[in-house]
């Protein structure tokens, strides 16, 4: 249902002798998401995820490669048109107004201001207690509450494709299963075509598929029992990055 | 008698759809238009200057104060001094607003005056809207002064709002603040093609204990300019709060210069400033939930004049 092809995103940066150089942040990835299947990215920080996912809402645009949305081609569209198409993406960092409330948010996302169906929304979601419904989503919001809200705009849409990107973060332990719960609920009842970006054991648990990038490719696709000696692997891990081509034991101390 | 225009500009300045209940005030083109007094509210003409004198009984609970001023005359300036003397104890909410409708090419401008004296205890919410309209290309002027003196323990709100069409604007706030009391300020500036918004505050936090907060919201479209300034002066131990935010879209300039003075050692006086554009993470955010570029500026907008 969705399929990238040579995706990339590149940027111009200046080495440390002021050199500039380009770096594939997002590398010539090709994949296909297949409609209805629950998907987990993770990878080390700063590997591409959060990247990807904007690639594909279109908050960033790519470039090299296209992206199809259940085989249109959707690489030249606008944010609004890629909503309405019916992708939808929960913020890592969500954006703070003034004056905005989680029901004006929510109003939007579910495009109907009755209150028995935000209501119904908000219990839907269940991680929101109603009383955040008058909350202004400012800075006053804590990390976790402001993630809840970004998940419950994302869900009142009923997208046919949801990206959530790091929706764990900042939650607190009592939240992490009735949240991993929640997506896997949406997934099977509505049919949501899921990408989770998490580093969280709990989602790569009921993931039907598991994504790892690395460096802006895709290094392992499957399931995750053939994950697990990656994820356990050090190497992967980017805050020592190994010269290319060298496997020296040093490098990865 | 109101026409059809008058009730149109009541409607935008006092949410007001026809004659208010309680005690009103209504001026039209430089005259008292009607009046109404209640049991506990007197309203005279002030004897020695074009205004009026609002006098509310101390221990007034609940009850409200309609001022409302309509221009639409083309080439008048109106001047007016207004006094308010809210008794101690009471519990009021005063609505003022000014709304002119510009047919002609003469400049219109009102200048109003409102001085407040709110005693011991007592509790005043006074919003204030000013709008401007109409297809004459004459000046609208908007010059409004506040001078707010709060007895002890004394609390008000001010909701001050200029909602469009305004092409000058000069406002003045004072406020002195005696023991206990608190002022709330909330001031809302929507400017766009050429026009000019200047607010000057002035606040003294007087009495111990005292506390005020000053909150600035400005959205400057096209090629209009907003200037804000505010300085909070602390004599006694007390708290004092400045936020002004300005949002610039298009070519709009701003000056935004909040100041603090501590004259005490247990002043505690802060402030926060801001100018940008419109953030590009909200923008991204409702476009992502299927609003056009349009409409999530101006959800933004709105929510931050809120
Ligand atoms: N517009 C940009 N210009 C320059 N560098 C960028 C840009 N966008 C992202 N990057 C860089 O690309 C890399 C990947 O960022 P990205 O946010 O996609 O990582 P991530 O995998 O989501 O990491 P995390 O797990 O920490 O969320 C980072 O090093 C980031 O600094
Ligand atoms: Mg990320």
């Amino acid at each position: 249902m969705l399929e990238l092809k040579g995706l990339s995103f590149s940027v111009v940066e200046k080495n440390e002798n002021g050199e500039e150089k380009r770096r594939d942040i997002i590398d010539a990835m090709d994949f296909t998401f297949e409609a209805g299947k629950f998907y987990a990215i993770t990878g080390p920080n700063g590997s591409g995820k959060t990247t990807l996912s904007r690639l594909i809402m279109g908050i960033n645009q790519p470039t090299a490669g296209r992206i199809f949305f259940e085989g249109k081609d959707i690489t030249g569209m606008t944010i609004t048109e890629r909503a309405t198409a019916g992708i939808s993406y929960s913020f890592q960092q969500p954006a703070r107004f003034k004056g905005v409330t989680f029901r004006d948010l929510l109003s939007v996302a579910a495009k109907t201001e009755k209150e028995e169906k935000l209501l119904e929304i908000v219990r839907r979601v269940g991680i929101c207690p109603l009383s955040f419904l008058d909350k202004p989503v400012d800075s006053t919001l804590s990390g976790g509450e402001i993630k809840k809200i970004e998940l419950a705009t994302t869900i009142a849409r009923n997208p046919k494709l949801a990206i959530y990107d790091e929706p764990d973060t900042g939650i607190d332990l009592w939240t992490i299963m009735p949240m991993v719960n929640l997506l896997k609920k949406e997934q099977i009842e509505h049919k949501t075509t899921t990408i989770v970006v998490s580093h969280n054991r709990s989602f790569l648990d009921v993931a039907d598929d598991i994504l790892i990038v690395d460096h802006g490719k895709l290094r392992y696709h499957g399931n995750l029992k053939n994950a697990l000696p990656m994820l356990n692997d050090f190497r992967i891990c980017s805050f020592n990055p190994c010269p290319e081509g060298e496997q020296d034991a040093q490098c990865f101390r | 008698m109101l026409s059809a225009l008058d009730k149109d500009l009541l409607k935008s300045v006092a949410d007001l759809e026809d004659i208010p209940k309680g005690a009103y005030n209504i001026r039209k083109n430089g005259k008292l238009e009607s009046r109404s007094v209640s049991a506990h509210i007197n309203i005279e003409s002030d004897e020695e200057r074009d205004g009026i004198i609002v006098t509310i009984a101390p221990g007034t609970i609940n009850e409200s104060v309609h001022i409302p001023v309509i221009l639409s005359e083309s080439g008048l300036n109106d001047v007016v001094y207004n006094t308010f003397v809210v008794g101690a104890g009471s519990d009021v909410t005063i609505i003022a607003g000014c709304g002119i409708h510009c047919g002609g090419p003469e400049p219109e401008g009102h200048e109003g005056i409102h001085e407040f004296r709110v005693g011991k205890g007592a509790k005043v919410k006074y919003v204030e809207k000013h709008y401007a309209a109409g297809q004459g290309y004459g000046k609208r002027t908007l010059n409004p002064t506040t001078k707010v003196f709060l007895e002890e323990n004394a609390h008000v709100e001010m909701e001050l709002t200029q909602i469009s069409g305004v092409d000058e604007a000069n406002r003045i706030n004072e406020a002195v603040l005696g023991a206990g009391s608190s002022l709330v300020i909330m001031e809302r500036v929507m400017t766009e093609g050429d026009q000019k918004a200047v607010s000057r505050n002035e606040i003294t936090l007087a009495g111990e204990n005292s506390s005020a907060n000053m909150v600035s919201r400005s959205v400057i479209k096209g090629n209009s300019r907003q200037n804000f300034y505010a300085t909070m002066v602390a004599r006694q131990k007390c708290f004092g709060h400045i936020e002004c935010d300005a949002i610039i879209m298009d070519n709009g300039a701003n000056e935004t210069i909040p100041a603090l003075r501590a004259e005490h050692p247990d002043a505690e006086l802060s402030h926060e400033a801001s100018i940008g554009k419109i953030a590009g993470d909200q923008l991204m955010k409702l476009m992502s939930l299927c609003l056009s570029y349009e409409e999530a500026v101006n959800m933004i907008i709105q929510g931050f004049l809120r």
